[in-house]
């Protein structure tokens, strides 16, 4: 199996909470995304910080992720990106 | 008696000022342009990248000042405009071009190789270090050829690393043809210095380089500005 780079599991993990309707619950996320939890946990953060999910509460309490607008962008501009890298040898 | 406007703006800074404006707007079309791919992705690689085309529009800036001096105050070479009799001008404004212009080369060197050498960012103190280093030399040293022998050295160095790390890219692939325009900016990019530190050296050949250098950044400007898709 190839190796992902850090921006393809970055698109994967958004993908995954696009496609659950932009609501997910972090446990069927950290399946999901097919990454140890140390590694996961440590993209959640990455994410979070860098303002591409967010965090909500629900009525009864559960934790559920969204994408941002910014996370929705990501993915609108994700092949540009990688072939941008690919085109300049970055 | 000079025209007033051929006072203030001789015919050759004319042309000079049309051929700086043209490279320092490529290099802000390239900074802007990729504003956005770096902000969303906040990957290395684009960040370098971005930071030498801003650091040559700023080289340029200070390009187009030391060519300003010279004619405005009609001298034949930067090193002639002395700390103690005409003030630090001169020196500074040496100074801060050859070191926003090495830095530039290197950022360009360091956005290609940052992988290759692990992300590891003590690579870009050190290269702040060489540039500080030619930027004092090119101001003490007046011998031609100590100049001329500091900078094709530099030249040297950059095109070994960059043809060891584009020959042994994975990316490489057929109609790849951006190691070719990377070399060339490299050489005139040493070409532009060479030709502010030792203006006699390559006057003949002075509008092959403008034109050159010009169609090199707008050939990358075309690129980036095709890829981000604005």
């Amino acid at each position: 199996m190839v190796k992902r780079g850090k921006l393809e599991i970055i698109k994967d993990i958004l993908k995954i909470i696009q496609e659950n309707r932009n609501s997910i619950k972090p446990t069927p996320l950290l399946r999901k995304s097919k990454l140890s939890s140390l590694r996961f946990k440590e993209y959640y953060i990455e994410l979070a910080d860098k303002n591409l999910i967010k965090e909500i509460t629900g009525k009864e309490r559960e934790k559920f992720i969204i994408l941002t607008e910014k996370g929705f962008k990501f993915l609108e501009k994700y092949k540009t990106i990688v072939n941008f890298i690919d085109e300049f040898e970055l | 008696m000079r025209p007033p406007l051929e006072f203030l703006m001789p015919p050759q800074i004319g042309a000079e000022l049309i051929y700086s404006f043209v490279i320092i707007v490529c290099s802000l079309m390239v900074y802007y342009g990729t504003k956005e791919l770096y902000e969303l992705s906040s990957y290395k690689g684009i960040k370098y990248f971005r930071l030498a085309f801003l650091f040559f529009a700023v080289a340029y800036f200070f390009r187009y000042s030391i060519r300003f001096i010279l004619s405005f105050f009609n001298i034949g070479t930067i090193h002639e405009f002395l700390p103690m009799s005409l003030g630090p001008m001169g020196p500074l404004t040496l100074f801060l071009f050859m070191y926003f212009s090495s830095m530039a080369v290197f950022y360009l060197l360091y956005s290609v190789m940052w992988k290759r050498w692990n992300g590891n960012s003590k690579m870009i103190y050190i290269f702040h270090a060489i540039a500080i280093i030619i930027s004092v030399v090119s101001i003490i040293s007046r011998r031609s050829d100590v100049l001329l022998g500091i900078n094709i050295l530099f030249l040297i160095l950059i095109s070994f690393v960059y043809y060891i790390a584009h020959k042994d890219s994975k990316t490489k692939k057929k109609g790849h043809n951006l190691y070719a325009v990377y070399m060339l900016l490299f050489v005139f990019w040493i070409l532009n210095i060479i030709d502010i530190l030792i203006p006699s050296f390559l006057q003949q050949f002075q509008l092959l380089i403008y034109l050159t250098s010009s169609g090199i950044f707008l050939t990358i400007l075309y690129k980036v500005l095709k890829k981000v898709g604005n």
